[in-house]
């Protein structure tokens, strides 16, 4: 149960009374300049900073979240290795030729290219991971508002996140009952029970949307979908570290291109 | 008599279906709790359904509050702030990702301003016992608290009468009676109760009246030792009888005499048996029955005086005593049918401490009064802290 984990993390984060709006400046804040760096030293610098700051102050278990970046992480590494092939420039490293028609080659522009990605992924996701880990979905949705993204949006981004527990725990139940009647025990089996398991739960849903107009009818829905105000304002205590980060990163960024432009 | 609810041979029947209510006339009176029983398919939603418009008799008439039912949008809207409907699924009634949010559903469609919605909220949480869980995801609750969290939403509108579509299904013996008990609670402060349930046992002591459907038709209705006492209907409704009822028949049955009024409790059975074997099981000295009105402000930390005295048992009535309770860390030895089982307790020569809050205080004088007058034993009943006029 990977999504109410995530979930569950965030409920509990020594950091969730932090303002959710001092949480997201730092989270964009280090996403653009981890983007903007044309040398993996800042994203890496990032990613890690705020791999620690997870870890220690805001209490994430050091377990979870390694699983956590195992997913990103297997996927760059292939996506790396491939771009490494694929890029050229600089001198050559490595070559190998196995059939004529086939010239597999890393240069050093090729693996400048390929870690620049890696610790680009890494910084990004780790920035990702931290407004993820520390503040649940529904301190956001206050603020989605107040930044005028529609009502109407909001309203069913609600429903729809309310929602996603009770699918998800309804298609591990139809699962576990598959399961134990040996649904996936032969391919064509595991085709069946599937396809079987997606219309129970596209019908089940269908019913749940009906019961869920019907509930609303109960209670005089009107239109109105009333909002969580956030209970934390925003503190100088906090975002004052966060603002001197950013800019100690920014700075470092600033001398990486400064460098860049010199050598160049 | 003061009628809230009535219906008057209504009809109904699915889309390309059979018919589910195959005309029904009943009333209900206000501040009654009432048990809608019967078996499965018995047509017991679609008539709970009816109560707050969701479905619209084909034929025969609905009445709230002595007039028909309309069905248009407005109409409706004014009905359902009255009729407050629980869902039987909790998942299907839970509609916003917050507590909170979830019960201000109701009030803030009914155009409260900010500050009304939050009163209304806080109110309500309070009631069910969930204070400080607002915001907390539905989905991380118990079956319990969600239960509780539905009917926050439903007594945040501060409804007349509370329609609940069987309000134990999914919940522990401990969380139903806790359930029960709230439903208890909420009619003394004069809402009008009705509950479908299959559960005979625990409809049987906790109605003033159950109805008994069948098949779209009322097979019995009137109070429950009537609606259960006959064996034929109970059995033709899928049910069984009641233990306590089917004790007293089966003593009945050897010749031994019964008391005109039926046992609706434990108490009431031992006192038939006292009365059947002639003597008094009970100590000359009853003990005594202690109440502590946790509303009142009372210096003893109540540990310190619970501890002081040796066996003595501690019962809470109420959401705001058995929250009491728990800050203290007091261990409740009852917390459903509080007050029977300290004249039980009471009557073996044991003292109890009965934790309660202002508006259910006055209730354990009264039964036990009652109780002493009908079987002539005297229980003494201590208020701890009445004479003390602080406010909470």
């Amino acid at each position: 149960m990977l999504e109410n984990l995530v979930d569950n993390i965030a409920q509990e984060s020594a950091f969730r009374h932090i303002n959710p709006a001092t949480k997201l400046i730092l989270c964009l804040g280090s996403l653009v300049i981890c983007l903007a760096s044309p040398s993996p030293v800042v994203p890496l610098i990032s990613g890690v900073v705020l791999s620690i700051v997870l870890i220690v102050p805001a209490r994430v278990s050091p377990v979870l979240y390694g699983e956590l970046l195992l997913g990103p992480a297997i996927f760059t590494i292939i996506s790396v290795v491939v771009l490494v092939f694929l890029v050229g420039g600089g001198d050559v490293l490595w070559q190998f030729n196995p059939v004529p028609w086939v010239n597999l080659t890393i240069t050093v522009g090729s693996l400048h290219e390929g870690l620049l990605v890696l610790c680009r992924v890494f910084g990004c996701s780790v920035s990702l991971f931290f407004i993820a880990l520390t503040t649940p979905m529904t301190d956001l949705f206050d603020g989605m508002k107040r930044i005028g993204i529609p009502i109407e949006i909001i309203d069913l981004m609600m429903i729809i996140y309310r929602y996603i527990f009770i699918v998800y725990n309804q298609a591990v139940e139809i699962w576990h009952a598959q399961v134990m009647r040996l649904g996936y025990s032969r391919p064509m089996e595991a085709i069946r029970s599937s396809a079987m398991l997606c219309g129970m739960l596209f019908i089940s849903s269908w019913n749940a949307g009906e019961d869920l107009i019907h509930a609303m009818d109960c209670r005089c829905y009107n239109g109105i979908i009333p909002s969580l105000e956030q209970a934390e304002p925003m503190q100088m205590r906090s975002l004052i570290p966060v603002l001197l980060y950013l800019a100690g990163l920014s700075g470092i960024l600033l001398v990486v291109i400064t460098r860049v432009v010199v050598l160049s | 008599m003061n009628i809230i609810l009535e219906a008057r041979n209504i009809r109904y029947r699915y889309p390309q279906s059979l018919e589910a209510i195959k005309g029904i006339s009943f009333h209900i009176r206000r501040g009654e709790k009432i048990a809608l029983v019967g078996p499965n398919g018995a047509g017991k939603s679609t008539l709970l359904q009816m109560f707050n418009g969701m479905i619209r008799p084909d034929s025969g008439t609905m009445l709230f509050d002595k007039e028909p039912i309309r069905y248009d949008t407005s109409s409706l809207r004014q009905l359902r702030k009255r009729v407050g409907y629980v869902l039987q699924n909790p998942d299907r009634q839970i509609i916003a990702p917050t507590v909170y949010q979830d019960v201000a559903f109701g009030p803030a469609n009914l155009g409260y301003d900010e500050q009304a919605i939050q009163q209304a909220v806080a109110l309500a949480l309070r009631r069910v016992g969930l204070k400080g869980f607002e915001r907390r995801p539905p989905h991380q609750l118990s079956g319990g608290e969600k239960k509780r969290v539905a009917l926050a939403g439903v007594l945040a509108m501060d409804p007349d009468m509370l329609v609940f579509d069987e309000p134990t299904t999914g919940l522990d013996p401990s969380g139903s009676e806790d359930v029960m008990e709230l439903l208890d609670e909420l009619n003394h402060e004069g809402k009008t109760v009705i509950i479908s349930t299959h559960d005979v046992e625990l409809a049987y002591p906790w109605a003033d009246r159950a109805i008994l459907l069948l098949d779209g038709r009322i097979l019995q209705e009137g109070v429950p030792d009537v609606a259960f006492g006959n064996p034929d209907y109970v059995r033709m409704a899928h049910l069984s009888v009641p233990t306590l009822l089917e004790v007293s028949q089966e003593l009945g049955r050897r010749g031994f005499a019964q008391p005109e009024r039926k046992p609706r409790s434990v108490l009431d059975m031992i006192h038939i048996i006292e009365h059947l074997l002639n003597r008094s099981c009970s100590t000359s000295r009853p003990g005594t029955i202690s109440v502590c009105d946790v509303d009142r402000g009372w210096d003893t930390p109540l540990a310190t005086w619970v501890s002081a005295r040796q066996n003595l048992a501690v019962g809470a009535m109420g959401t705001s005593a058995k929250q009491r309770a728990s800050q203290e860390h007091l261990t409740l030895d009852f917390t459903y049918g509080v007050i029977d089982k300290c004249i039980l307790r009471a009557l073996r020569g044991q003292d109890s401490l009965i934790l309660t809050n202002s508006s259910m205080a006055g209730r354990v004088v009264t039964r036990v009064e009652a109780y002493c007058q009908e079987s002539g034993t005297a229980i003494s009943v201590i208020p701890l802290n009445t004479t003390n006029q602080s406010p909470k």
